[in-house]
């Protein structure tokens, strides 16, 4: 299984398509939006570039963990997956290995918007602070790594692509990540705080606003780690009956 | 234990079509057979139930005497499967490592570049590959973890002639360490060629089983056809060399194992005959008469 997981790494690394929409593109908006926003004081109790700087990470990682979807819907098609199923690796450790790299896409979105808004906007907390927001923007993004494999493992990968872009923007516009949800019409904000998109980001917001996360947000968020993670369940045995 | 694989009774349904209608068989180890048939047989559909890919709709499937699941976990299968593709952006000796690195027991890595006669190409990326150079790294992967049987889905398809005979070559040596190799193919003189054992799937089912030599005189024959112009069926069925007299309208068809004599007997037989014509059986018709005799039985 080791040698799988650095197999892919490898893979991983030399694509660098993914480095734009995962890096470049939560960077940019970042220095764009912050930059505009310089003297535009605190939102939720937090400065704004450091809320957006939330945001953004939240995100890329977005991007990044629903991406293993793109992948996995062309490995299906061209015939790998099938290829892996008949070595000793077990169905089940492919799966493992694909949502391991899937989250580890969420780390360098939040590194490299953090990086930005540390440098350039001025934006400073402690270590501790630091490492809890990687940790758990990491840990955060399982559930969108399963969404993604759900995608991967029901679609063609033709339709991947453009749903999963969908599924990305959809839950980062509602779920507040371009626009904060308290200046939200009252509908929307009431949809909000339902999503795993917000209650991601929130695990971000809470940590650079120096409090632990609201238990309530970290359970609506693992409430649908758990559907995602069905639903993807549900999508392997499917597809493997299928092929 | 010295059986490899036992198929007993299997079947599989497509919705309402039967790909696979009750299949029989059994295959020791060591052995080298060929799965022989045209498109569309039940070839595929038969290898992949065998590798676990596919659950039977009936009957069991057993390799080495437990599941296809518990056998390919085990590491004790490797397979080339029609049209697989490699993970894009990996290089062919990261591909063979990773193959290596999955079996317990594998083959120096060395050994299936060349084996595979890859050796030249091991630094270049899989997605920069030839249909006949991606069907080489096929082999290569499925070699890799030096398995107790290897299953390869017609292993030639994409290779020139040149490359076929230096697959062939590879995979003679591979069969001479006491592996089990069993490999599906539409070309008779493969399977002749290659196989202790031909086994001939039509319609999903078995319809011949035997040597090369078996098979090729069962297909080996030629059909000899006139218009009949009133001629008497029965005695066209006691003309030498005839082994079966089909009648299609006025055409009357004559599958001979023995053609020249039967054309010798036709003359002198004084029976009307126009618009004669010989024709050597070709493998699918071989096939259909095959499957036209199972059915008979």
């Amino acid at each position: 299984m080791r040698a799988y997981l650095v197999f892919e790494l490898r893979r991983l690394i030399r694509e660098p398509r993914m480095a734009v929409f995962t890096v470049v593109l939560p960077v940019l908006i970042y220095t764009i939006s912050s930059g505009s926003n310089e003297e535009a004081g605190q939102v939720g109790g937090v400065d704004v570039a450091a809320y957006l700087m939330v945001s953004m990470a939240a995100y890329g990682a977005l991007v990044g963990a629903l991406s293993v979807g793109i992948s996995v819907s062309q490995e299906r098609a061209s015939g790998w997956l099938r290829q892996l199923r008949i070595t000793p690796l077990s169905p089940a450790q492919v799966v493992a290995v694909k949502a391991l790299l899937a989250s580890l896409l969420a780390i360098p979105p939040v590194v490299s918007v953090g990086a930005v808004a540390a440098f350039a906007h001025g934006v400073s907390f402690s270590a501790g602070q630091w490492a809890a927001l990687v940790v758990l923007m990491w840990l955060g993004s399982l559930p969108f790594a399963a969404f993604g494999l759900a995608l991967g493992f029901t679609l063609p990968p033709q339709l991947t692509q453009p749903v999963s872009m969908l599924g990305v923007f959809g839950l980062a516009f509602l779920g507040g990540l371009f626009v904060p949800v308290a200046v939200m019409p009252h509908l929307l904000a009431s949809i909000a705080v339902w999503l795993p998109s917000n209650r991601f980001a929130e695990l971000g917001w809470s940590v650079v606003a120096g409090q632990a996360p609201p238990a309530g947000g970290v359970a609506i968020l693992a409430a649908w780690a758990l559907i995602f993670g069905g639903l993807a369940a549900w999508a392997y045995r499917r597809s493997a009956a299928l092929r | 234990m010295t059986e490899a694989v036992r198929l007993q009774a299997v079947a599989k349904n497509y919705g309402p079509v039967r790909a696979v209608d009750g299949i029989d068989l059994s295959i020791a180890r060591g052995q080298t057979v060929a799965l022989l048939g045209p498109n569309g047989a039940g070839k595929s559909t038969t290898i992949n139930m065998l590798l676990g890919l596919l659950e039977p709709t009936d009957g069991t499937v057993q390799v080495f005497g437990g599941s296809p699941a518990e056998a390919v976990r085990a590491g004790k299968v490797g397979a080339m499967l029609q049209e697989s593709g490699f993970a894009a952006n990996a290089t062919v000796r990261e591909l063979v490592e990773l193959a290596r690195a999955l079996y317990r027991d594998p083959l120096p890595t060395a050994e299936i570049l060349a084996t595979a006669d890859l050796a030249e190409l091991a630094g270049r990326r899989l997605d920069k590959l030839s249909g006949g150079q991606t069907q080489r790294v096929r082999f290569a992967f499925a070699l890799a973890g030096n398995p107790e049987l290897l299953v390869l889905d017609e292993p030639t398809a994409a290779l020139d002639v040149e490359s076929r005979q230096a697959f062939w070559a590879a995979m003679r040596r591979y069969a001479a360490t006491g592996r089990t190799v069993l490999f599906a193919t539409h070309y008779l003189e493969e399977a002749d060629d290659f196989a202790d054992r031909v086994i001939v799937i039509a319609r999903g089912r078995v319809v011949a089983d035997g040597s090369g030599a078996d098979i090729k005189q069962l297909t080996g024959g030629r059909t000899v056809s006139f218009d009949r112009a009133g001629a008497d069926p029965d005695r066209l069925r006691g003309l030498p060399g005839v082994v079966e007299v089909e009648l299609r309208g006025e055409r009357a068809l004559l599958r001979c194992d023995d053609s020249d004599r039967t054309v010798q007997a036709l003359l002198s037989d004084g029976q009307p005959w126009r618009n004669l014509e010989i024709t050597g059986a070709g493998l699918e018709e071989a096939f259909l008469s095959l499957t036209a005799t199972a059915g008979k039985e």
